[in-house]
């Protein structure tokens, strides 16, 4: 190693520091170490005149390691970082003693805090030492954009980068974009119209030219990492000519074979030919193949859309001959907007969904609701009659440490909502069961009050039951649905045509599939974990990869859009700087060491390390634009010959060394 | 006669532990001084030569800790983390050195008073048991 | 007037006394909801607990002793709350502190379980009198099973048949069992839930060391009281022994083939699960299938199965205090089997039997259903 030359700083912090540590004496110590040529101490070492002490000590003392014991590295490590560069120091021959947070405001006795100072400073010192100079590196960014789910925040997140002159791949799995935005019938608290809002969006995103829109379409693969993805995609095969449909209909209306509609949830029924809905972007017809008796009977049987097609967009060889096709994309980011899906009640026996008629669901209600909807916007009950009286139930699989323990968020609101409408279309009794009255966006409250004086019911108490078991004449046909009234203090009985559970917002089913593919970590309550839920909510720890919506969890439609914005805004500031830089203290091989035995390659989280041939030997090669320097593979590495720059064996064990000198 | 005071080295993970400790900091909760923090990536980062090197240097108490399950900045640091430690506190236990001196913490980064706790706890264990057997620096006969 | 103010120091004796889970209650009121008595009188399960962590339990009220440890409250709760343990630990506080009386029925049962080591106040010595004729051998240390009947099965004229039932059973199967009769003391578990601990822990140390000096193994249990006492609640104390219920051993002995079953029973059957074998334990199925093993018998489901049956009523050591009519949840258990047109309610635990054939009595056409143990008609059919 050239002739080290240390220059060690100690910060007071004002009295932060100097009120418990004795800051001249800890630097009078660290003088007096090996290779420690200058050893200063100072009130504010982050302020300017500060960072020029450092910056003139390189320049007249030629010192080239730098220790500074101060606050936590996590504060200021980058700030002293760039003094040293701007120094004419390489940044990584900086090393910072935390004697703050560590130890001056965590200890009393001044004594034993400046003792513990000097041992803290001493361990800086013998490490800086070991420090090599990094390069700092740099790779170029790939201006496409692929973003993964076209409800609303995919659509807003794709419609803002493309605005942004970029270019966005927007893979959809559902023959058409919307999401469960688009079975909405009224947003809350302005009652808009979902439809009207979202698919202005929509036909934008289907015209855009920077937006290559990959409908009815699945990821299959991810590879790469920040700046360089490479994604292969599965285009499922819709078995019509895409080019010729025009999105008439006539093909479904035709279709002899109806099945219980997705869309609809279940409360009506599409042809085996189908467009999920009239607004449907693309708007283009999808064969259902696993029920489609044409397709099952290899062209024997039916093939009615064939027939009544004018554009001759579905054919036999369409319908028979047509696959799926794997489409090769190349991205520098990634966003995630996934979505939710709703919490299934039929577990909760004591509510009675799927055993009793006329208990639904908040989606089963938007269905029936909209104007275009199965009912043609008539809230009805099974037997075709309008409901005189209708419970809304609060919390169903949410704040139930049995189902999910977290709060779904928009219920409360929707429950509201669902009153006013109830109120307005059927003028039927409403009662509304909760615990908590959660209002708390724009408006949201005023909307409560609203409800309020349109004559609902608010009763406080966890629903215990629904049941059709009638103890008295008024209760024979209706569902009676028993709680608590918490306020009241009584046990209290309600007869009711029909009951709305307010379902959990979850997970969607194949998160974990979702995870993998995208390297996203889940939390607890099982929605993709964000890089720092106050200050980072749309990143990951995958750099490259952003989350937005309902995926990250539950929310409203304000604040989905507003994260799909925030993720499209990182998205084009990686974009607009075109490059990345590189982590530094990544993995590192000395090939001379290693048996390319294939260790460091199997416990790689993110695939950086990679046994290849090189001049004939097998030897670990890393892929520096993924490594993330955890120091998982240099710690299998049986010979040594991995290590990770900065945090190389030599130079923490020296740092353990130091620590344990004197006990 | 003095009282023993032992030491404790303790790897703490940058995301998470480190934080936390960082968080006691911040909240100035104290705690004993008998604590020296070396600051790793990741709890996997934690290579059994160092913790071994910690107490063949007179170190009476050694800490490996990092992040929990789900909140790791690297997926799953803690699970490789995991491994390496069940095997190294079977050499640490065929050297001689009783269970309680070598622990495994998930402390995540909002947790400075847990921290602050597992620091306390483990004072308290290591007065008890006393000095490390491997303090004692042997002298070189003569 | 009196305002009332959060009173700590009440607050912190329940805590004390077991009361912790109250600190968890978010008061949204699904205990209530849940809670069998409201079927027949008004009890606010909620307010009970909100009244404890403000320190305002009104430790005179009968309501404190109303709870029959049922579990369908706790199976509810969204955020987990351990309501019965609430209940004890409120109980506890009245029992050990004496800030209230303990209701009569009850104090006069524990007396009589602390002197003769069951509740009925019989002599111990007669505890193995049932076996009497049936060369039942005694337990010694390497008999392979411990047959512990519990005293109601071993004193109660209504229970005798289980026992004698789950020994016939036994016998024609060839199992090597053994009882520990005189020896025996009751499990404990109802006294504790009553409140009363230090009663219990001598029951349970009495009847450990009897187990451990005959190295006992296996233990097969009539009563889910017992189960669920031997299992979940003695390894806190020392005691760790492999429990077994009857309707677990029957499907056992039936599945290999140890027991035929050839006799047909064409009854119309009804089942009304335990408390302590279905939500306590989550034992529902075996039951079932013993009854289905039964030719010629038709097992219809009752409305109110599985996880939301109602209880009978007697847990918690309400068996031993009195219940007014109208306000029997047995009374209505027993109706709803009679309305299914069933000719037997079969029930899988000995305070259940009682219970029901108390409500025969008094409820209407109530003489016409029979009331049975698995065990007895897992005999019959043999």
């Amino acid at each position: 190693m050239e002739d080290v030359k240390i220059g060690v700083y100690i910060c007071h912090c004002g009295l932060n520091i100097a009120g418990t540590v004795d800051c001249s004496a800890v630097a009078k110590y660290a003088g007096s170490l090996p290779s420690v040529v200058v050893s200063r101490d100072y009130r504010y070492m982050c302020s300017d005149p500060g960072q020029d002490l450092i910056k003139n000590d390189i320049t007249r003392l030629g010192i080239n390691r730098v220790v500074v014991a101060s606050c936590s590295p996590r504060m200021h490590e980058l700030t002293f970082r760039n003094a040293c560069q701007e120094g004419g120091l390489n940044p990584y021959l900086y090393e910072q003693a935390n004697i703050r947070e560590q130890c001056s405001w965590v200890h009393d006795d001044k004594k034993v805090a400046t003792e513990k100072a000097k041992d803290i400073v001493r361990a800086a010192v013998k490490r800086v030492y070991f420090h090599e100079a990094l390069e700092v590196k740099e790779a170029p960014v790939n201006p496409n954009v692929l973003v993964v789910g076209g409800g609303i925040a995919g659509i807003q997140a794709a419609l803002d980068i493309a605005n942004g002159g970029k270019k966005v791949y927007l893979v959809e799995r559902e023959a058409s974009i919307g999401g469960h935005m688009i079975q909405f019938d009224r947003t809350f608290p302005t009652l808009d119209c979902s439809e009207c809002i979202l698919t202005p969006k929509m036909a934008d995103v289907g015209h855009h030219p920077f937006i290559e829109l990959l409908a009815y379409s699945e990821v299959e693969e991810v590879s790469g990492s920040i700046g360089q993805f490479k994604v292969k995609v599965n285009k499922k095969a819709r078995h019509i000519d895409e080019s010729k449909c025009v999105g008439c209909g006539v093909c479904e209306q035709k279709c002899p074979w109806k099945v219980p509609s997705e869309f609809e949830m279940g409360l009506g029924k599409r042809g085996v030919i189908y467009i999920p809905f009239a607004q449907a972007i693309p708007n283009l017809a999808t064969v259902d193949a696993e029920h489609c008796v044409y397709i099952q009977s290899d062209g024997k049987k039916c093939g009615a859309c064939i027939k009544f097609c004018e554009a001759e967009a579905v054919t036999p060889e369409t319908l028979l001959n047509q696959s799926d096709q794997i489409v090769e994309l190349e991205v520098g980011s990634i966003i995630v907007t996934t979505g939710y899906d709703q919490f299934d009640p039929s577990v909760i026996s004591q509510y009675g969904y799927g055993k009793y008629d006329n208990v639904l669901t908040g989606l089963q209600f938007e269905r029936m609701t909209c104007a275009a909807g199965p009912t043609g916007g008539k809230i009805v009950l099974n037997s075709g009659k309008e409901p005189e009286s209708v419970a809304i139930v609060h919390c169903v699989g949410s704040r139930d440490q049995n189902y999910h323990e977290y709060c779904s968020r928009v219920c409360c609101m929707y429950g509201l909502k669902y009153a006013h409408l109830i109120k307005e279309l059927a003028n039927a009794e409403v009662y509304e069961f909760y615990i908590d009255m959660r209002c708390f966006g724009e408006g949201y409250e005023e909307f409560y009050k609203r409800l309020s004086e349109e004559g609902v019911n608010f009763i406080r108490g966890k629903v215990a039951k629904v049941t059709d078991r009638a103890i008295s004449d008024e209760e024979k046909g209706k569902l009676m649905v028993v709680t608590e009234d918490t306020l009241l203090g009584k046990m209290i009985r309600v007869p009711v045509d029909m009951v709305i559970l307010c379902a959990a917002l979850e997970a969607r089913s194949d998160a974990d599939k979702v995870a993998s593919l995208f390297t996203l970590n889940r939390r607890a309550d099982g929605f993709f974990l964000e890089r720092h839920v106050k200050l980072d909510p749309v990143a990951t720890p995958t750099d490259g990869v952003f989350i937005a919506g309902c995926c990250e969890g539950p929310k409203d439609i304000p604040d989905t859009v507003a994260q799909a914005s925030a993720a499209a805004a990182k998205a084009l500031s990686l974009i607009s700087k075109g490059t990345i830089t590189l982590e530094s203290a990544i993995a590192n091989v000395d090939e001379t060491k290693c048996l390319g035995c294939g260790r460091c390659e199997e416990i790689c989280t993110f695939h950086a390390p990679k046994v290849v041939s090189k001049n004939g030997v097998m030897v670990s090669s890393i892929n520096e634009t993924l490594c993330k320097g955890c120091g998982a593979c240099a710690v299998v590495c049986p010979t040594g010959a991995m290590s990770i720059r900065h945090f190389t064996q030599e130079e923490i064990a020296a740092q353990v060394g130091a620590l344990t000198e004197l006990s | 006669m003095d009282e023993f005071e032992p030491q404790i080295i303790a790897f703490t993970c940058n995301w998470c532990t480190y934080a936390a400790a960082d968080l006691a900091g911040t909240s100035r909760i104290h705690y004993p001084a008998n604590v020296r923090i070396v600051r790793v990536m990741c709890s996997s980062m934690v290579s059994p030569m160092y913790v071994l090197k910690a107490f063949e240097g007179g170190a009476d108490g050694v800490i490996v800790a990092g992040c929990n399950y789900a909140d790791c900045h690297y997926i799953d640091g803690p699970v490789k983390c995991d491994a390496m430690f069940s095997r190294l506190k079977r050499i640490v236990h065929m050297l001689g050195l009783e269970d309680e001196r070598l622990r495994r913490e998930l402390i995540s980064t909002s947790e400075g008073v847990i921290f602050a706790q597992v620091i306390r706890e483990m004072v308290e264990q290591l007065k008890k048991l006393g000095p490390s057997p491997f303090k004692t620096k042997m002298e070189a006969p003569v | 007037m009196e305002i009332l103010s959060p009173y700590k120091e009440a607050t912190d004796v329940i805590l004390e006394a077991g009361g912790e889970p109250l600190r968890l209650c978010y008061q949204c009121g699904i205990c209530t909801g849940s809670c069998p008595w409201n079927l027949v009188r008004s009890f606010i399960v909620r307010r009970i607990i909100h009244e404890a962590q403000l320190g305002a339990t009104d430790f005179e009220s009968e309501e404190l002793w109303l709870c029959a440890t049922c579990r369908a409250c706790v199976q509810s709760c969204p955020r987990g709350v351990e309501i019965i343990d609430v209940m004890r630990a409120l109980r506890k506080v009245v029992t050990e502190l004496g800030v209230a009386k303990v209701p009569d029925a009850l104090r006069l049962s524990v007396k009589n379980i602390s002197g003769t080591r069951n509740p009925m106040g019989e002599e111990q010595e007669k505890r193995a009198d049932w076996a009497k004729g049936l060369n039942v051998k005694p337990f010694t240390e390497g008999t392979e099973l411990l047959y512990f009947p519990g005293c109601y099965p071993s004193y109660e004229a209504r229970d005798k048949g289980i026992a004698l039932a789950t020994v016939s059973i036994l016998k024609k199967a060839g199992m090597d069992f053994g009882i520990l009769g005189v020896k025996e003391s009751c499990c404990g578990e109802l006294v504790r839930k009553s409140g009363n601990e230090a009663v219990f822990q001598s029951l349970v140390e009495s009847n450990i060391r009897v187990f451990t000096e005959t190295h006992v193994k296996r233990i097969l249990v009539s009563s889910p009281h017992c189960y669920n006492t031997f299992k979940n609640e003695y390894p806190d104390f020392g005691g760790n022994f492999e429990v077994i219920h009857s309707t677990q051993l029957l499907l056992e002995l039936i599945k290999e083939q140890k027991i035929e079953l050839t006799k047909e029973l064409n009854r119309r059957v009804v089942y009304s699960d335990p408390c302590y074998l279905g939500r306590h334990n989550g034992i529902y199925d075996e039951p079932r299938e013993v009854l289905k093993s039964i030719p010629g018998l038709e097992l219809i489901e009752m409305p109110d199965s599985r996880e939301e049956a109602v209880c009978c009523g007697g847990g918690g050591g309400r068996i031993w205090m009195e219940t007014k009519k109208g306000e029997r949840f047995s009374d209505l258990r027993l109706k709803q089997a009679i309305e299914l047109g069933a000719e037997v309610l079969a029930v899988a635990c000995p305070v259940c039997m009682c219970m029901y054939k108390d409500s025969q009595l008094s409820v209407d056409k109530g003489e016409a259903i029979e009331v049975k143990d698995i065990t007895e008609l897992v005999q019959e059919a043999m």
